[in-house]
């Protein structure tokens, strides 16, 4: 029956959370086009009766349940494998994975198999007519670009986070099973170890930054800011006068004569706001300053300002991130 | 072991923010008298096959499409910096075209040149962030795939790669023939090409062909997508102080960060 | 035969063994200089020659430390001068009691050299007290032996020279004794002493000061009394002025490209160790020294001496290159630290009283880095990476090159306009809006002025300057060439800058490839203006101004004055020199490409160049230079000091009143 074919993943013996986000994506565009819900669960272990439980809370009519013990994480040549039994057997309209590390493997290629249309990274969906009109982000963030697809099939990948849990909405389903025989050692791709603890994020890379400057006052305060900076999963970086004081390497610099930053999220600390540091990070997505001057020229070039003394600020934010993240 | 590494030249993706425009006629950045530079995880794909090469001998061949015209820069880094030889398609619209067209001509070109281990990408495009060319590739070559790599080691013929995943690596082997795209690390930052290099990057070859000469025909864009509208967001400079205690102020700014879905 | 032959034939035995030693010794010194290639730029021979007469003759170098520049006046004066005592002695050997020809019976020329025998003790005992009293770090910190070794002789030659002349006095065989007033003074204390003890103490005086001088003369080609021989050539062949401009290199055709072994440096490169006297002023004045780095130009030029002269001995030799023993002479005889340390300012040069240049050998080795292996710091790496991608080397710049010119009326030539003079903006004012100011205020003056001028706005790309100091050759001679077709092809002759690095570059290197300009630094042009009556400032300012005279406009290109002239034609200010000022003036931290990457070790550069603002306690420190702007700005941020930088071209349009 086409439809609306979600890509579910237990790889890891459990659903999480952004599968459950695609059937809210989903759910965009299955009531304007009058289409039905379905989901390819992928994955091992006991927690596949558990996501076909939640998958049907959710609103998914049709469960394609695929089990195997290759379907483990990263295994994204299994994962097509198993892709490929459900389209043919599903043959849907639009398939919605999720961009994570497999999701942005499998669904070009899928695209390509099927040789459907492809956008990746969306961050949100609308129906226009018959067409799904999908928006991303371009060029670093700085402009949004909408996409118009109108053929079908349609691969769509969905960037992790941008659609919220949606309220649960029960259905009394039915559950295919899809039997698989995948040759683990035949598979051109194996995934040997995985390494769960993140390294150190490299500045370049790091999707959150927070920087210090000045006001941080030495390597102690910098201490704080690691903390910061782990519990958002970013990294710390400084402005030039930390780096000129020796507190931290002259690698963390940020701005004119260091590196040039555009995170998700910059966490200025201490940092007065100088064209000299702001050059280089006036890229970045979002920009917090925390200072105790409310003068500081970076107020002007941050989104959320918090007028205080960091050394409390910081260690309540960490407070804060970690209940959030817990909950 | 012979690896094809794709470059993509991109506009200076630091251009100061008042000189980024969007083209209303094209839905793309304007390029005009604007600074080319490769696109920033090129150069790290570029960097980690010329690692592999000092460890495992082969040749390396750097592969661009684009306005023929504007890539030369490109292509000159990428000799200097010690790819062996240099393809060139010329395509005034590439910087139109989505990925899946792109992936078509470029996979043309691959199988055109022949023989070939390995293939490399950025893992995106510093301009339409699509990340899909090296899949793309792997399924026109019938290639293996792994993206996101930035780490890669010869082992008994086959490759052993650490992919960033969420939760951080994982080490993937992988057999050969295989499209990988790169991320960055500081392992692979892009080498400052020596002088003599770049003297030397002046007589390697460079092959010129066209579009047409790979048979790729017009398709003017992806498949069933096309691009209505490429906005640039109106930036509130207004800043919004978060009041109260710590405590308050914490509280404030996690929700503000949660529904900016950053948490 | 009689004594007067035997005297004669040791003498000359003696003379043959001496001349021949120290003939030996210097022509290997000859050879180890000739090691190194490079022009012999013997012209023009009039201004060449009178440079070597001031500053050799007139110790005008030397005179830079007064009481060292004094007590050397009287030792090389006195040498000078007592050459003719010395020849008379060798004279007398064969000729007893002969002297000079002509004037060496003159009284005046007998009394000449009796007052210098006398001036020359008392410089050897202003030495002695300069060094075992005062004790200066840069004496102290030098070969010690050898300065006293070298003031023994001294003090040797002298006064068996005194000794010879009063016991000849005494014995009556002096009928020229007329002028020697000091001689015949101490002709006086052996009154009354026998003949034949005063023939002895004559006989004694005599061959000690004849060994003396012998013994001397095989010393001279050793270590620093080579000086003696090697500083005067070594002035001849100095780099004329501008000493701005740095060597071009022909990339095309260099087999290596800068210098990585001793034998990488030009002759003069090579004559430049073999003139030094280790007497350290260059590191004295160093900012980088100054501020606790490793840098230390004096050792730059010792222990280049050491390895040319190691390194040399097996390559005369004719040892197989593979075979020569020799440490790395980057990176290990010199650090990259070491290397990376260099401002460029020219403190050094200017104060060198040998006229050795130590910025040539130090970028010589800096291009041997980048270009040839590809190494440098990364924050300088980013820079030069920048200039070739983006035209300018501020990576990350928030603002686009003709931000600045919004709300002011400028002429664009990349849009059709044309002008007499091409305002050259630079990438430091156009791209760093902390002198966005200083640029605005220099347009609205030369629009007060009548002066048709333009900018070339998007068509604007870095003259090269960083690229050539950090040791980027290669991306300095395209870029160069790049403008230079640029410039042509908006037909442009006369170039006002804000930037006294462009100046230079303008001024100075672009000749080397063909670009011929007329060139302004805009605090000479604004002088001009003023002395012209084309400006005139009435509204007062009423502060203390202290000018920072930036390395590129003052050392080296010798422009002190106009600066100054324009601060002085201000109604109001006062004007107030640092101690460090002028010729003497120290760095802000961002020559030689360091705007990009300072070593942290020691105190910051542009930190110390604050608190010599500081001392002046002025209220405002003047800047015609953006780098120097945003090095003091920062600086005086990071110290709290009160004194911040203003462009001069902003302090006078402050004077201008309003609508100027």
């Amino acid at each position: 029956m086409p439809g609306i074919l979600i890509v579910a993943s237990a790889l890891e013996g459990s659903m999480g959370r952004s599968s459950v986000e695609l059937t809210g994506a989903a759910r965009n565009l299955a009531g304007p086009l009058s289409l039905p819900m379905s989901a390819a669960l992928v994955g091992q272990g006991r927690g596949i009766g558990q996501a076909v439980e939640t998958l049907q809370q959710y609103g998914v009519q049709t469960v394609y349940r695929c089990e195997h013990p290759a379907l483990t994480p990263g295994q994204s040549d299994a994962v097509l494998a198993a892709l490929d039994l459900v389209v043919t057997k599903a043959q849907p309209e639009l398939v919605l994975i999720s961009a994570d590390t497999v999701g942005r493997e499998v669904a070009p290629r899928l695209a390509y198999r099927l040789r459907a249309a492809l956008a990746t990274e969306v961050m949100s969906l609308a129906v226009d007519g018959r067409a799904v009109m999908a928006r991303r982000q371009v060029y670093g963030g700085r402009a949004i670009a909408t996409l118009e697809v109108t053929a079908r099939p349609a691969v769509i990948s969905v960037k992790p986070r941008a659609f919220d849990v949606p309220q649960p909405q029960p259905v009394r389903g039915t559950v295919e099973e899809i039997s698989l025989t995948i040759d683990p050692e035949a598979l051109p791709t194996r995934v040997r170890e995985a390494q769960s603890e993140r390294a150190e994020v490299g500045l370049d890379d790091a999707q959150v930054v927070v920087g210090g400057g000045r006001g941080v006052g030495g390597p102690e305060g910098f201490k704080l800011l690691e903390e910061l900076a782990a519990a958002l999963g970013g990294a710390v970086g400084s402005s030039r006068p930390p780096a000129d004081e020796g507190w931290v390497p002259i690698t963390w610099q940020i701005g004119q004569t260091g590196k040039s930053i555009r995170p998700n999220l910059y966490v200025a600390v201490g940092i007065s706001g100088a064209a000299q540091h702001v050059a280089g990070v006036s890229g970045s997505r979002t920009i917090v300053a925390i200072n105790k001057d409310p003068e500081a020229p970076i107020f002007s070039l941050a989104h959320y300002g918090i007028v205080g003394d960091f050394r409390q600020v910081v260690p309540a934010l960490v407070a804060k991130i970690k209940a959030a993240k817990g909950a | 072991m012979d690896t094809i590494v794709c470059l993509k030249q991109v506009v200076d993706p630091e251009l100061p923010q008042w000189d980024f425009a969007i083209d209303p006629a094209t839905k793309r950045q304007v390029r005009m008298g604007k600074p080319l530079v490769i696109s920033t995880y090129d150069e790290n794909a570029l960097e980690l096959a010329l690692q592999l090469k000092e460890k495992t001998g082969g040749k390396v061949t750097a592969l661009t499409l684009g306005p023929q015209g504007e890539v030369k820069d490109a292509v000159r880094l990428a000799l200097a910096m010690g790819a062996d030889e240099a393809v060139v398609i010329d395509d005034p619209q590439s910087p139109q075209r989505l990925a899946a067209d792109k992936a078509s001509v470029l996979a043309a070109a691959i199988k055109r040149i022949g023989r070939f281990d390995l293939v490399l990408t950025g893992c995106e495009s510093a301009d339409w962030v699509e990340r899909a060319m090296a899949p793309f590739l792997a399924e026109a070559l019938g290639a293996a795939c792994v993206t996101f790599i930035s780490r890669a080691e010869s082992r008994d013929g086959a490759l052993s790669v650490r992919r960033t995943s969420e939760e951080g690596f994982q080490t993937v082997d992988v057999r050969l023939p295989a499209v990988l795209s790169v991320t960055s690390d500081e392992a692979i930052r892009p080498r400052l090409p020596k002088v003599k290099d770049i003297m030397a990057a002046m007589r390697k070859p460079v092959a010129n062909w066209t579009r047409a000469d790979l048979g790729a025909e017009d398709a003017g864009g992806a498949k069933g997508v096309e691009v209505k509208d490429v906005s640039i967001p109106e930036r509130t400079t207004k800043v919004e102080f978060l009041e109260g205690e710590p405590a308050e102020q914490a509280e404030a700014l996690v929700a503000r960060l949660r529904a900016l879905k950053i948490l | 035969m009689s004594i007067t032959l035997l005297r004669g034939a040791i003498v000359l035995l003696m003379l043959t063994v001496a001349a021949g030693v120290s003939a030996r010794k210097l022509w290997r010194v000859y050879r180890l200089i000739r090691l190194g290639d490079g022009p012999v730029p013997l012209q023009p021979i009039g201004r060449r020659l009178s440079h070597l007469v001031i500053e050799v003759i007139g110790h005008t170098k030397v005179f830079r430390r007064f009481s060292s520049g004094l007590l050397h006046l009287f030792i090389f004066w006195g040498f000078l001068v007592l050459l003719s005592t010395i020849i008379q002695v060798f004279g007398e050997a064969f000729v007893p009691g002969w002297t000079l020809p002509v004037i060496g019976r003159e009284p005046w020329f007998v009394l000449l050299q009796d007052v210098f025998i006398v001036l020359v003790l008392i410089g050897v005992a202003m030495a002695l007290y300069l060094r075992l009293v005062v004790r200066p770090w840069r004496l102290v910190t030098q070969d010690q032996f050898g300065a006293y070794l070298i003031l023994g002789f001294i003090t040797g030659i002298m006064t068996s020279l005194l000794l010879s002349r009063a016991t000849g006095i005494a014995l009556g065989h002096a009928g020229w004794a007329g002028g020697a007033i000091v001689s015949r003074a101490v002709a006086g204390w052996f009154e009354g002493i026998s003949t034949p003890v005063i023939r002895g103490v004559f006989e004694a005086a005599w061959w000690v000061h004849i060994g003396i001088v012998l013994y001397f003369l095989t010393w001279i080609p050793e270590g620093k009394h080579l000086h003696l021989i090697t500083l005067g050539p070594n002035v001849y062949f100095q780099k004329a002025r501008p000493r701005g401009a740095l060597a071009a290199v022909d990339i095309e055709t260099a087999e290596r490209l800068g210098a990585s072994r001793a034998e990488d440096f030009t002759w003069k490169d090579n004559l430049d160790v073999f003139a030094c006297m280790e007497c350290g002023r260059c590191t004295e004045v160093c900012p980088a020294s100054n501020t606790g780095k490793e840098l230390d130009p004096r050792r730059l030029h010792t222990d280049l001496r050491k390895q040319l002269t190691a390194v040399g001995a097996q390559l005369l030799a004719e040892v197989p290159p593979d075979e020569i023993k020799r440490p790395a002479l980057v990176g290990e005889v010199f650090s990259e630290a070491f290397l990376w340390q260099c401002l460029s300012c020219g403190a050094c040069v200017e104060e060198c009283p040998a006229g050795n240049d130590h910025i040539d050998k130090i970028v010589g080795m800096r291009r041997h880095l980048v270009m040839e292996e590809a190494r440098l710091p990364e924050n300088m790496e980013q820079a030069l990476r920048s200039m070739e991608a983006r035209g300018h080397p501020f990576r990350g710049a928030a603002v686009t090159r003709t931000a600045w010119t919004a709300g002011v009326q400028v002429k664009r030539l990349d849009q059709g306009a044309t002008a007499e003079w091409l305002l050259w903006v630079g990438c430091a004012a156009a791209l760093n809006e902390r002198n966005h100011p200083s640029m605005r205020a220099l347009v609205s003056l030369l629009h007060a002025a009548g002066m048709d001028f333009g900018i070339l706005g998007d068509a604007e790309v870095c003259t090269g300057d960083p690229a050539r100091r950090i040791g980027n050759e290669y991306l300095f001679q395209t870029m160069a060439k790049q403008n230079i077709a640029t410039l042509g092809r908006f037909g442009v002759r006369r170039i006002v800058t804000i930037c006294p690095h462009c100046y230079n570059t303008f001024k100075n290197e672009y000749p080397q490839f063909g670009g011929q300009y007329e060139v302004w630094h805009h605090t000479q042009l604004l002088a001009r203006l003023l002395e012209e009556g084309r400006l005139r400032p009435n509204g007062s300012l009423r502060t203390a101004v202290t000018f920072h005279d930036p390395c590129y406009l003052g050392r080296h290109n010798g422009e002190y004055d106009a600066p100054r002239r324009v601060l002085g034609a201000i109604p109001g200010i006062s004007t107030v020199e640092m101690a460090q000022c002028r010729d003497k003036a120290f760095c802000c931290g961002a020559g030689g490409g360091l705007y990009w990457f300072e070593d942290r070790t020691g105190e910051r550069v542009s930190h110390a160049r604050t608190r010599h603002v500081a001392a002046t306690g002025a209220q405002i420190v003047a800047t015609a230079c953006p780098f120097c702007t945003l090095m003091l700005e920062d600086a005086a941020a990071a110290t709290n000091a009160t004194a911040r930088p203003v462009d001069i071209a902003e302090l006078l349009a402050q004077s201008m009143g309003p609508g100027a």
